[in-house]
Protein backbone atom coordinates (compact mmCIF):
# COMPACT_ATOMS: atom_id res chain seq x y z
CA UNK A 1 0.00 0.00 0.00
CA UNK A 2 3.09 1.96 0.46
CA UNK A 3 3.23 4.75 -3.13
CA UNK A 4 6.68 4.66 -3.41
CA UNK A 5 7.52 6.62 -6.35
CA UNK A 6 8.42 3.38 -8.13
CA UNK A 7 4.72 2.58 -8.15
CA UNK A 8 2.77 5.75 -9.04
CA UNK A 9 5.01 9.14 -9.27
CA UNK A 10 7.31 7.42 -12.37
CA UNK A 11 4.16 6.35 -14.28
CA UNK A 12 3.94 8.76 -17.04
CA UNK A 13 0.58 10.61 -16.78
CA UNK A 14 -1.43 10.03 -20.14
CA UNK A 15 -4.79 10.68 -20.98
CA UNK A 16 -7.74 8.71 -20.82
CA UNK A 17 -7.59 4.96 -22.40
CA UNK A 18 -3.86 5.66 -23.44
CA UNK A 19 -2.76 5.69 -19.85
CA UNK A 20 -0.35 3.20 -19.12
CA UNK A 21 -0.14 1.29 -15.77
CA UNK A 22 3.38 0.03 -15.08
CA UNK A 23 3.24 -3.75 -14.49
CA UNK A 24 5.23 -2.94 -10.85
CA UNK A 25 1.83 -0.95 -10.21
CA UNK A 26 -0.33 -3.26 -11.24
CA UNK A 27 1.45 -5.89 -9.37
CA UNK A 28 1.28 -3.70 -6.10
CA UNK A 29 -2.38 -3.05 -6.70
CA UNK A 30 -3.58 -6.55 -7.29
CA UNK A 31 -1.16 -7.69 -4.58
CA UNK A 32 -2.28 -5.60 -1.72
CA UNK A 33 -6.09 -6.37 -2.84
CA UNK A 34 -4.72 -10.23 -2.52
CA UNK A 35 -3.65 -9.23 0.76
CA UNK A 36 -6.57 -7.32 1.98
CA UNK A 37 -8.63 -10.02 0.34
CA UNK A 38 -6.90 -13.04 2.95
CA UNK A 39 -7.13 -11.04 5.83
CA UNK A 40 -10.94 -10.42 5.67
CA UNK A 41 -11.51 -14.26 5.12
CA UNK A 42 -8.55 -15.18 7.57
CA UNK A 43 -10.36 -12.88 10.22
CA UNK A 44 -13.71 -14.47 9.77
CA UNK A 45 -12.95 -18.01 11.46
CA UNK A 46 -16.84 -18.68 11.62
CA UNK A 47 -17.24 -18.74 7.87
CA UNK A 48 -13.91 -20.12 7.03
CA UNK A 49 -13.49 -22.84 8.96
CA UNK A 50 -10.06 -23.39 11.15
CA UNK A 51 -8.46 -25.42 8.27
CA UNK A 52 -8.77 -22.85 5.98
CA UNK A 53 -8.10 -19.81 8.62
CA UNK A 54 -4.84 -21.80 8.97
CA UNK A 55 -4.41 -22.10 5.48
CA UNK A 56 -4.91 -18.10 4.61
CA UNK A 57 -2.88 -17.29 7.02
CA UNK A 58 0.11 -19.38 6.02
CA UNK A 59 0.30 -17.96 2.64
CA UNK A 60 -0.65 -14.59 4.12
CA UNK A 61 2.26 -14.18 5.76
CA UNK A 62 4.55 -15.32 2.19
CA UNK A 63 2.42 -12.26 0.66
CA UNK A 64 3.69 -10.16 3.32
CA UNK A 65 6.96 -10.94 2.84
CA UNK A 66 6.46 -10.47 -0.88
CA UNK A 67 4.80 -7.02 -0.01
CA UNK A 68 7.57 -5.70 2.43
CA UNK A 69 10.32 -6.93 0.14
CA UNK A 70 8.23 -4.59 -3.25
CA UNK A 71 8.10 -1.70 -0.48
CA UNK A 72 11.40 -1.98 1.70
CA UNK A 73 12.78 0.94 -0.67
CA UNK A 74 10.29 3.03 0.98
CA UNK A 75 10.80 1.75 4.67
CA UNK A 76 14.27 2.71 4.34
CA UNK A 77 13.74 5.90 2.84
CA UNK A 78 11.25 6.65 5.47
CA UNK A 79 13.41 5.56 7.93
CA UNK A 80 16.25 7.65 6.97
CA UNK A 81 14.03 10.76 6.85
CA UNK A 82 12.41 10.39 9.71
CA UNK A 83 12.80 13.28 11.10
CA UNK A 84 12.79 15.37 8.34
CA UNK A 85 9.33 14.49 7.16
CA UNK A 86 6.27 16.02 7.82
CA UNK A 87 3.51 14.87 10.31
CA UNK A 88 1.55 12.59 7.84
CA UNK A 89 4.36 10.81 7.03
CA UNK A 90 5.75 10.30 10.35
CA UNK A 91 2.00 8.93 11.22
CA UNK A 92 2.26 6.38 8.01
CA UNK A 93 5.49 5.26 9.06
CA UNK A 94 4.35 4.43 12.85
CA UNK A 95 1.37 2.66 11.67
CA UNK A 96 3.02 0.52 8.90
CA UNK A 97 5.67 -0.11 12.16
CA UNK A 98 2.49 -1.13 14.00
CA UNK A 99 0.83 -3.29 11.22
CA UNK A 100 4.62 -4.94 10.61
CA UNK A 101 4.75 -5.99 14.43
CA UNK A 102 1.33 -7.51 14.84
CA UNK A 103 0.63 -9.15 11.62
CA UNK A 104 3.99 -10.83 12.11
CA UNK A 105 3.10 -11.78 16.26
CA UNK A 106 -0.22 -12.83 14.76
CA UNK A 107 1.32 -15.34 11.72
CA UNK A 108 3.65 -16.88 14.27
CA UNK A 109 1.61 -17.46 16.85
CA UNK A 110 -0.95 -18.89 14.91
CA UNK A 111 1.45 -21.24 13.47
CA UNK A 112 2.89 -22.11 17.43
CA UNK A 113 -1.21 -22.69 17.83
CA UNK A 114 -2.32 -24.33 14.07
CA UNK A 115 -4.64 -27.27 15.38
CA UNK A 116 -4.80 -28.31 11.68
CA UNK A 117 -2.35 -26.82 9.07
CA UNK A 118 0.88 -28.21 11.34
CA UNK A 119 -0.62 -31.82 12.39
CA UNK A 120 -1.02 -32.01 8.31
CA UNK A 121 2.47 -31.60 7.96
CA UNK A 122 3.60 -33.90 10.62
CA UNK A 123 4.71 -31.27 13.14
CA UNK A 124 2.77 -31.01 16.49
CA UNK A 125 3.13 -28.51 18.66
CA UNK A 126 1.83 -28.67 22.68
CA UNK A 127 -0.83 -26.34 23.58
CA UNK A 128 0.15 -22.60 25.16
CA UNK A 129 -2.33 -19.99 26.75
CA UNK A 130 0.37 -17.34 25.51
CA UNK A 131 0.15 -17.98 22.35
CA UNK A 132 -3.32 -17.87 22.14
CA UNK A 133 -4.06 -15.55 23.75
CA UNK A 134 -1.46 -13.11 21.83
CA UNK A 135 -2.77 -14.30 18.57
CA UNK A 136 -6.07 -13.37 19.36
CA UNK A 137 -4.64 -9.90 20.65
CA UNK A 138 -2.22 -9.03 17.58
CA UNK A 139 -4.92 -10.37 15.25
CA UNK A 140 -7.76 -7.51 16.82
CA UNK A 141 -5.02 -5.05 16.53
CA UNK A 142 -4.20 -5.83 12.78
CA UNK A 143 -8.18 -5.51 11.88
CA UNK A 144 -7.82 -1.97 13.08
CA UNK A 145 -4.61 -1.31 11.54
CA UNK A 146 -5.45 -2.72 7.90
CA UNK A 147 -8.05 -0.43 7.04
CA UNK A 148 -6.55 2.28 8.55
CA UNK A 149 -3.00 1.63 6.45
CA UNK A 150 -4.99 0.53 3.26
CA UNK A 151 -7.27 4.27 3.91
CA UNK A 152 -4.21 6.48 4.02
CA UNK A 153 -2.71 5.78 0.79
CA UNK A 154 -6.51 5.87 -0.82
CA UNK A 155 -5.09 8.70 -3.10
CA UNK A 156 -3.33 6.08 -4.64
CA UNK A 157 -6.09 3.57 -4.70
CA UNK A 158 -8.10 5.68 -6.42
CA UNK A 159 -5.47 6.82 -8.84
CA UNK A 160 -5.17 2.92 -9.49
CA UNK A 161 -8.35 2.24 -10.01
CA UNK A 162 -9.01 4.98 -12.25
CA UNK A 163 -6.44 4.16 -14.57
CA UNK A 164 -7.93 0.63 -14.29
CA UNK A 165 -10.84 1.65 -15.68
CA UNK A 166 -9.51 3.33 -18.67
CA UNK A 167 -6.78 0.95 -19.36
CA UNK A 168 -6.76 -1.20 -22.50
CA UNK A 169 -4.70 -4.54 -22.14
CA UNK A 170 -3.13 -3.58 -25.84
CA UNK A 171 -1.69 -0.60 -24.80
CA UNK A 172 0.13 -1.86 -21.44
CA UNK A 173 3.81 -2.20 -21.01
CA UNK B 1 19.81 -9.66 -7.12
CA UNK B 2 17.93 -6.79 -5.16
CA UNK B 3 14.94 -8.47 -4.62
CA UNK B 4 17.02 -10.71 -2.75
CA UNK B 5 18.69 -8.36 -0.77
CA UNK B 6 15.31 -6.76 -0.04
CA UNK B 7 13.93 -10.44 1.01
CA UNK B 8 16.54 -11.07 3.22
CA UNK B 9 16.16 -7.65 5.21
CA UNK B 10 12.51 -8.50 5.49
CA UNK B 11 13.59 -11.88 6.61
CA UNK B 12 15.70 -10.41 9.06
CA UNK B 13 13.40 -7.92 10.43
CA UNK B 14 10.74 -10.79 10.64
CA UNK B 15 12.70 -12.72 12.74
CA UNK B 16 13.95 -10.24 14.80
CA UNK B 17 9.86 -9.59 15.59
CA UNK B 18 9.46 -12.98 16.34
CA UNK B 19 12.43 -13.25 18.24
CA UNK B 20 11.29 -10.77 20.65
CA UNK B 21 7.95 -12.27 20.85
CA UNK B 22 9.41 -15.81 21.95
CA UNK B 23 11.69 -13.38 24.36
CA UNK B 24 8.53 -12.33 25.50
CA UNK B 25 6.80 -15.58 26.06
CA UNK B 26 9.76 -16.49 27.88
CA UNK B 27 9.72 -13.89 30.34
CA UNK B 28 5.83 -13.48 30.58
CA UNK B 29 6.37 -17.38 31.32
CA UNK B 30 4.38 -18.90 28.82
CA UNK B 31 7.64 -20.99 27.55
CA UNK B 32 9.84 -20.42 24.82
CA UNK B 33 6.76 -20.54 22.37
CA UNK B 34 7.11 -24.03 21.08
CA UNK B 35 7.08 -25.59 24.72
CA UNK B 36 4.59 -23.76 26.48
CA UNK B 37 2.00 -25.08 28.57
CA UNK B 38 -1.00 -23.90 30.09
CA UNK B 39 0.04 -22.07 33.15
CA UNK B 40 -3.56 -20.48 34.43
CA UNK B 41 -7.04 -21.54 34.37
CA UNK B 42 -8.75 -20.34 30.77
CA UNK B 43 -11.11 -17.28 30.94
CA UNK B 44 -14.94 -17.76 31.96
CA UNK B 45 -15.61 -16.31 28.30
CA UNK B 46 -13.23 -18.87 27.00
CA UNK B 47 -15.16 -21.88 29.37
CA UNK B 48 -18.45 -20.67 28.79
CA UNK B 49 -17.85 -20.75 24.56
CA UNK B 50 -16.56 -24.23 25.31
CA UNK B 51 -19.79 -25.03 27.08
CA UNK B 52 -21.33 -23.40 24.13
CA UNK B 53 -19.78 -25.49 21.81
CA UNK B 54 -20.36 -28.49 23.36
CA UNK B 55 -24.34 -27.30 23.63
CA UNK B 56 -24.18 -27.02 20.10
CA UNK B 57 -24.83 -23.14 20.04
CA UNK B 58 -21.32 -22.66 18.54
CA UNK B 59 -20.67 -24.90 15.38
CA UNK B 60 -17.30 -25.76 14.46
CA UNK B 61 -15.75 -27.01 11.21
CA UNK B 62 -12.60 -28.72 12.14
CA UNK B 63 -12.12 -29.87 8.41
CA UNK B 64 -13.13 -26.31 7.28
CA UNK B 65 -14.31 -25.36 4.03
CA UNK B 66 -16.35 -22.25 2.73
CA UNK B 67 -19.76 -22.22 4.28
CA UNK B 68 -21.79 -19.56 2.90
CA UNK B 69 -24.91 -19.60 5.66
CA UNK B 70 -22.46 -18.84 8.23
CA UNK B 71 -21.53 -15.43 6.68
CA UNK B 72 -22.30 -13.17 9.64
CA UNK B 73 -18.26 -13.84 10.39
CA UNK B 74 -17.49 -12.12 6.84
CA UNK B 75 -20.06 -9.13 7.16
CA UNK B 76 -19.26 -8.17 10.20
CA UNK B 77 -15.28 -8.13 9.49
CA UNK B 78 -15.89 -6.16 6.35
CA UNK B 79 -18.41 -3.56 8.04
CA UNK B 80 -15.31 -3.21 10.68
CA UNK B 81 -12.80 -2.83 7.89
CA UNK B 82 -15.17 -0.40 5.67
CA UNK B 83 -15.73 1.60 8.85
CA UNK B 84 -12.50 2.47 9.79
CA UNK B 85 -11.26 3.15 6.65
CA UNK B 86 -14.49 5.58 5.91
CA UNK B 87 -13.11 7.61 9.25
CA UNK B 88 -9.40 7.85 8.33
CA UNK B 89 -10.55 8.78 4.49
CA UNK B 90 -13.01 11.29 5.55
CA UNK B 91 -10.57 12.78 7.86
CA UNK B 92 -7.85 12.69 5.35
CA UNK B 93 -9.87 14.37 2.47
CA UNK B 94 -11.14 16.98 4.81
CA UNK B 95 -7.51 17.61 5.87
CA UNK B 96 -6.66 18.27 2.33
CA UNK B 97 -9.81 20.03 0.96
CA UNK B 98 -8.53 22.45 4.28
CA UNK B 99 -5.34 22.78 2.99
CA UNK B 100 -6.21 23.98 -0.71
CA UNK B 101 -8.20 26.22 0.48
CA UNK B 102 -5.67 27.83 2.63
CA UNK B 103 -3.02 27.59 -0.45
CA UNK B 104 -5.73 29.23 -2.74
CA UNK B 105 -6.13 31.94 0.18
CA UNK B 106 -2.66 32.46 0.23
CA UNK B 107 -1.98 32.71 -3.63
CA UNK B 108 -5.05 35.22 -3.78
Amino acid sequence: MNASPATSVEDPPVAGSRRRILARTRLDFWLDALLLVAFTLAYSLGFTGIALHEWIGIGLGVALLVHLTLHWDWVIRTTRKLLSRGGRERFIWLVNLLLLACMTLCIASGILISEVALPQLGITLPASFFWRQMHDTTATLTLILVPIHAALRWRWIVGVARRFAAWRPGRSR
Amino acid sequence: MKFVRHLAAVVLAVAVIVGLGMLWAHVAGGGTGIGGQLRRPPSREAVQRLGQIRAGVIAVRPAGGLSLADSGDLIRTCVIEAALAAVVITVSAARLRHRRTRRAASHG
